[in-house]
């Protein structure tokens, strides 16, 4: 037999098995008993570039490679460290400012001690990756130590001592053999070692560590002694400052009940007896919340602060159901935050009541006009929360509310607690201690929560960063960026290594025998042409037709090969699939993919070769499939169209050539698809969407267009939807477990409710919900002679009933449920823009595997990396749609500065005190609130049951569901919310 | 809990501490049970196992010849001009951290019995005992991954004990790599005997050979892992069994030279290759 391969010689790498010490340790679980061994062993290096000791026994892989030492020879010093210094931080340090680690102005040459490392990862998953990402960054320089490893830095626990203070003790040692260790490698080098110093919040660590001759400080401690500590102090979590320097707590009443423990919650949901769910903030009343639990049919209202107590918008929580006679109705209120707790004073409100005034006061009104009809009205379940399982905290943009600024602090550089309003409505305003008051009032600024205790009124947050002035187009767009959590820092080097060297210069084969030509099918003969929207750079798609001798056609579309270029588990792959998609702002794109492939080398651009993947159909006059056929190619596109451009031919009799012949081929079968479509029970569902005009210079905004509709836009639609049905029934074919498909669930019928009941008292129009189908016809049926918008207010509003599409991979539901239901296509995938969606990018790879055109990479067949994928993009997807609204919404503010227009508005919510109106004309929509009406306020009468508001007094109007008002459009920036928006004034009702 | 096997790279340390290329503990001891024929008793780490071997033996009555394996265990080389070999597994209710029973008929324990049973039919010298059954009884006291290696090296040690003529150890041992197949990482390395842990997260293959030479006895591989990572397995689970069949000699010879030197066993001519001194 042949000798095996072997990398290494084993004779030299095992030498050090034989000086081994074994240790065995017990630890215990929950209920099993778990006993792991631990190897305790000398040769894991403390990895300082200082130290010749270690570089000797330094640990190689299966290569024989070694690992580079981490730590700097001669690292940073402070006030307190001249010589220098490393940092070795304890759990709670991470846990709570995992931000000031990741600053580049501070915090390098950190030792990770490997117990930490693990009590992180309990406590914490997206903390551990975040640190985990410091000890691969390069320039950080963080290394993690072993400890519990190494011989002389292992210690066992002791009798009564319990596990975080045996694990302290553990930091503890490390620390100590740190300082040992490098002050003997210094000493061979005739240098001064740097001090090892341990970091740590807790105060009783601290002080052993003291007691004990090591160097240790407190997280506010260090930073002091730091050049930009000031900057930075504001950072280091207010709870943890306050354990530190103070260390006592005031006495006296809890403003919020306690939650329940963790264990009681558990047997109470598994018990029927607690629901579980996530906790939702109405958007128009921040003391409403709602939470749906498999148990009700609708979901659950949770009322008030003391219900709410201190679940914030996107929190697992535990609720408890109220007795029947506190349920209620859903408030007809609108109650903002800003109006009611604008006079808090953010320093003093520990001992103020829980319930302030005026909030007490407005729910007794909501009460008194429940009473009031409570034969006729249907109160729904309430809840309280007891418990949350989950925080969902993240980092929030927002500002400083001008109001609760001292005078003092404007000057000065004392501590200061002030309020950031968040720019997310749902989420309540965060007190924050800051010591530059004076330099972040009226700038954009990055804030966590940190915790929100019983006797605090308000969540406790610090500060992250700032991203710049207020409503400057830089700090807008970032901070917009950031409320979606979407990816905008530019590729790191890792991910651009992986692009064809070539650059720009890439070019297809010339010779056929080049590999890339393997398998690829000739179609540069062919009359291809893309058609977008004006501008675009990714082309993802391009289109042909020609007739075929029998009569029928044939239809390609032919889509770029991005599977290609980005092989998956490289960097590149990698950063694709945590961006998911690309994000289209107005007047930026932020991309999934590097430039070079998205706008050059992948993208279908007119007059070169490319690359493409082709889905070829012979379609009958009547477009039924009669074949469909998948291969990658290589396509030459005659012509890059857009919309207007191709409508513009096509309705050009003049035009003759084959090119514009193949396009009318396409607009006449894409007729007939859609027609199939609708005739199967596809929805046309719409939501107002506009175009932001730039001037072209300046890229301000100067006009605001409603989306114009083309026949065009149609056609390459039908045609991707026909491209992205077949692909999926051919993947799903081949991989029954793990195809990537995308479905749309049913909405359930309770979702339609209001609006059917709403149509119905109105215009004694019937909503049938029965199926998509059924849907569509009532929706059709849904016109209003007088008002030809009517029919698309009533779909924007049957929009919003609507379940969100999701990704899902095929074997984690049952054929049914794979149903498209907007789209009523039993089985559907996104295949067309691999540039654009990561999604994409996965089916190519399936379906090459499908057609044996490639191996099939793991990645793509294992089921639960595909449901990772899945998870993240739907959020991805989500995110990016939500930043390109708000995005127009900014813009369509900026566009309004300073102009004052008169358009009609629809109205489609009221409330007992104000009704929001929907401007079709700048897709903007507004709520417009009785003391906007008139100064002094004017009474009102709200009628729920016919939705009709009608108010006397200073000003008499009546204002009821769907009816078409003239409003005032100008723009206002909210002093409270910073956010520059649309405002809008009632002048005229149309004769009410 | 501490950190998963995902964390190898951070500083090329396993989850219990150990490099790429290295054995756990690995605790022997024969002729633990006087009474028995042969007996041994081995620990891989925290995976322990005892074996008692009986035989070669005539069976007892015509209606148990060629039907002593069906019933309980697996058998090899049973036809007349060989001894068989049955191999029966008990799995401890205790061994393992979620108290599962396995009875006689677990589909696993089967598989298990008939890959040692073949495995040391190869080595044995059976053809030297026509008509006679070789029964090896194995008890897992406690589980921590590589367990078939364990048993296998177990059972060599209790044959050796038992004096069954065989041509080599067949010594045996686990091999892995440090990510896991979907992550389908070109770089990772190899690892060398899995635990528990290792196993229930990484690929992971099970190799025995036949004395020092590099001749693959047993390989077993029941996790998906891409091919191009199988040879460096393949090589790191060879070297692996060659350093467990020098532990095995180790115990053999030292358990050879304590019997002389309590005067158990007269040394004999025998024993002077063995190089006792
Ligand atoms: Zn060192």
């Amino acid at each position: 037999m042949a000798s095996l391969k072997r990398s290494v010689d084993p004779g030299t790498v095992g030498s050090n098995i034989s000086s081994k010490v074994y240790v065995r340790s017990t630890k215990s679980g929950k209920v099993q008993k778990i006993v792991r061994e631990v190897y305790l062993r000398q040769d894991i290096p403390c990895s300082s570039r200082l130290c010749q000791a270690c570089l000797k026994s330094a640990p190689r892989d299966a290569a024989g490679r070694p690992t580079p030492f981490v730590l700097s020879e001669q690292p940073a010093g402070t006030r307190e460290f001249p010589q220098g210094h490393y940092l070795v931080p304890d759990t709670n340090a991470f846990l709570t400012a995992m931000d000031l680690f990741e600053q580049s102005s501070a915090f390098y040459d950190v030792v990770v001690l490997q117990i930490v490392l693990e009590e992180v990862r309990n406590r914490s998953l997206p903390l551990y990756n975040r640190l985990i990402s410091l000890t691969k960054s390069e320039d950080k320089r963080f290394y993690v130590f072993f400890n519990e490893f190494r011989l002389e830095t292992y210690i066992n626990r002791e009798d009564g001592e319990s596990v975080n203070d045996r694990n302290d003790r553990a930091v503890r040692k490390a620390v100590k053999w740190y300082g040992e260790h490098l002050a003997r490698s210094a000493a061979r080098k005739a240098q001064k070692a740097p001090a090892v110093v341990m970091l740590s919040n807790d105060r009783d660590n601290l002080r052993k560590a003291r007691a004990e001759g090591l160097p240790a400080c407190s997280l506010a401690e260090y930073v002091n002694q730091l050049k930009d500590g000031e900057r930075l102090l504001d950072m280091i979590p207010e709870t943890q400052d306050r354990e530190v320097t103070e260390g006592k707590k005031k006495p006296g009443e809890h403003l919020y009940p306690e939650y329940f423990s963790m264990s009681k919650m558990m047997t109470g949901v598994k018990g029927g007896v607690l629901h579980q769910g996530i906790f939702n903030v109405s958007p128009y009343n921040y003391l409403e919340g709602s939470i749906r639990v498999p148990a009700f049919p609708k979901a659950l209202l949770i009322l008030g602060r003391e219900n709410i107590n201190r679940a914030v918008d996107g929190d697992l929580v535990v609720v408890e159901v109220l007795p029947k006679d506190q349920w209620k109705e859903p408030s007809t209120q609108v109650i903002e935050e800003e109006a009611m707790t604008k006079n808090e004073n953010p320093d003093t409100e520990e001992g103020s009541d829980l319930v302030s005034e005026k909030e007490r006061k407005a729910l007794q009104e909501e009460v008194k006009r429940t009473q009031a009809q409570k034969t006729e009205g249907h109160p729904i379940p309430t809840a309280k929360v007891v418990g949350v399982i989950k925080r969902n905290w993240r980092q929030y943009v927002g500002h400083i509310d001008q109001s609760s600024v001292s005078q003092s602090s404007q000057q000065g550089r004392k501590q200061d607690t002030v309020f950031v309003i968040p720019m997310d409505k749902k989420i309540p305003k965060i007190r924050l201690r800051t010591r530059q008051v004076a330099e972040l009032v009226g700038k954009r600024i990055l804030v966590t929560i940190d915790a929100w205790d019983r006797d605090s009124r308000h969540p406790v947050g610090h500060f992250i960063r700032s991203l710049g002035e207020l409503e400057t187009k830089a700090a807008e767009t970032e901070a917009l960026l950031l409320e979606w959590d979407v990816q905008y820092r530019p590729f790191p080097k890792t991910v651009l290594d992986c692009l064809p060297k070539e650059g720009h210069g890439w070019k297809v084969p010339e010779s056929k025998d080049d590999p890339g030509w393997r398998d690829r099918a000739d179609l540069r003969d062919l009359l291809i042409c893309s058609i977008d929207p004006i501008g675009c750079q990714d082309i993802d798609d391009a289109l042909h037709s020609r007739p075929l001798p029998n009569g029928n056609f044939e239809v390609g579309v032919h889509i770029a090969d991005v599977s290609h270029f980005v092989k998956p588990n490289n960097a590149m792959d990698a950063e694709a699939s945590i961006r998911g998609t690309t994000v289209y702002l107005v007047d930026k794109r932020i991309d999934m993919l590097p430039m070079l492939l998205g706008t050059d080398l992948c993208s279908l651009k007119p007059y070169v070769e490319r690359y493409a993947f082709s889905v070829i159909w012979e379609l009958t006059p009547d477009a039924d499939i009669v074949n469909a056929r998948f291969t990658k190619s290589v396509i030459k596109s005659r012509e890059a169209f857009s919309y207007e451009q191709a409508q513009l031919r096509v309705d050009d009799e003049s035009q003759q050539d084959d090119l514009t012949k193949s396009i009318r081929t396409l607009l006449a079968l894409s007729r007939k698809l859609k027609q199939k479509r609708l005739d199967a029970g596809a929805l046309s569902l719409s939501s107002p969407e506009v175009k932001v005009q730039m001037e072209s210079e300046t890229s301000d905004p100067i006009d605001v267009k409603v989306k114009q509709l083309l026949d065009t836009m149609s056609l390459v639609e039908e045609f991707m939807l026909l491209a992205n049905t077949s692909v999926a029934a051919k993947i799903y074919e081949a991989f029954p477990q793990t195809a990537i498909l995308r479905r749309h669930a049913a909405p359930p019928k309770t979702n339609f409710d209001e609006l059917g009941n709403q149509l119905r008292v109105k215009r004694g129009l019937e909503l049938n919900v029965e199926s998509s189908r059924a849907l569509a016809d009532s929706l059709d049926r849904c016109v209003d002679p007088a008002n030809p918008f009517f029919n698309t207010l009533v779909r924007i509003m049957a929009t919003r009933c609507m379940m969100s599409a999701e990704y899902f991979c095929s074997g984690t539901q049952a054929y049914p449920e794979f149903r498209h239901y907007g789209l009523a296509s039993d089985i559907y995938t996104h295949f067309t823009s691999p540039i654009r969606r990561y999604a994409d990018l996965v089916a190519h790879r399936q379906l090459a595997a499908a057609i044996e055109y490639e191996a099939v990479d793991p990645s793509v067949r294992s089921r639960g990396k595909l449901e990772a994928v899945c998870k993240n993009i739907n959020v991805r997807h989500r995110n990016a749609q939500m930043a390109g609204r708000a995005s127009i919404a900014y813009y369509v503010g900026q566009s309004l500065k300073g102009k004052e227009t008169i358009e009609d508005g629809f109205v489609i919510k009221i409330f007992s005190n104000g009704f929001v109106v929907l401007v079709p004309r700048f897709g903007v929509e507004s709520l417009i609130r009785l003391r906007d009406l008139h100064d002094p306020e004017p009474q009102a009468e709200y009628d729920a049951e016919n939705y009709v508001l009608k108010t006397s007094g200073s000003r008499e109007v009546t204002v009821e569901l769907f009816q078409k008002v003239r409003v005032r459009v100008t723009d206002q920036k909210d002093e409270s919310t910073g956010k520059r928006g649309v405002k809008m004034d009632l002048v005229d009702t149309y004769g009410r | 809990m501490p950190l998963d096997t995902s964390s190898y790279s951070l500083a090329l340390l396993r989850v219990d501490g150990r490099r790429w290329n290295e054995l756990r503990r690995i605790n022997a001891q024969i002729r633990t049970q006087a009474a028995a024929d042969g007996s041994s008793y081995l620990e891989m780490g925290h995976t322990k196992v005892m074996c008692v071997v009986t035989g070669p033996s005539e069976p007892f009555g015509p209606a148990r010849v060629g039907r002593t394996g069906a019933g309980a265990g697996a058998t090899a080389g049973a036809s007349g001009g060989e001894a068989g070999v049955v191999v029966s597994i008990v799995v401890a209710g205790f061994s393992s951290v979620d108290r599962k029973r396995r009875g006689r008929g677990d589909k696993r324990i089967q598989e298990l019995q008939s890959t040692i049973s073949s495995a040391l039919a190869a080595s044995l010298h059976t053809h030297l005992f026509p008509h006679s059954t070789i029964s090896i009884s194995l008890h897992v006291l406690s589980q921590d991954g590589s367990l078939l290696a364990a048993l296998i090296n177990a059972a060599t040690l209790a044959c050796v004990d038992a004096g069954i003529p065989m041509t080599d150890y067949v010594a045996a041992c686990t091999a892995g790599s440090t990510s896991t197949y979907a992550a389908n990482d070109e770089s990772a390395d190899p690892l060398l005997d899995l635990n528990h842990q290792e196993e229930q997260e990484l690929p992971g293959l099970t190799v025995a050979t036949l004395g020092d030479s590099d001749r693959v006895a047993v390989l077993v591989c029941e996790s998906r892992v891409q091919v191009s990572r199988l040879e460096g397995m393949l090589a790191v689970g060879v070297d692996g069994c060659k350093q467990v069949r020098a532990i095995l000699d180790r115990v053999v010879r030292d358990k050879g030279r304590k019997m002389v030197q309590e005067g158990t066993v007269q040394k004999g001519v025998g024993l002077e290759d063995m190089e006792v001194d």
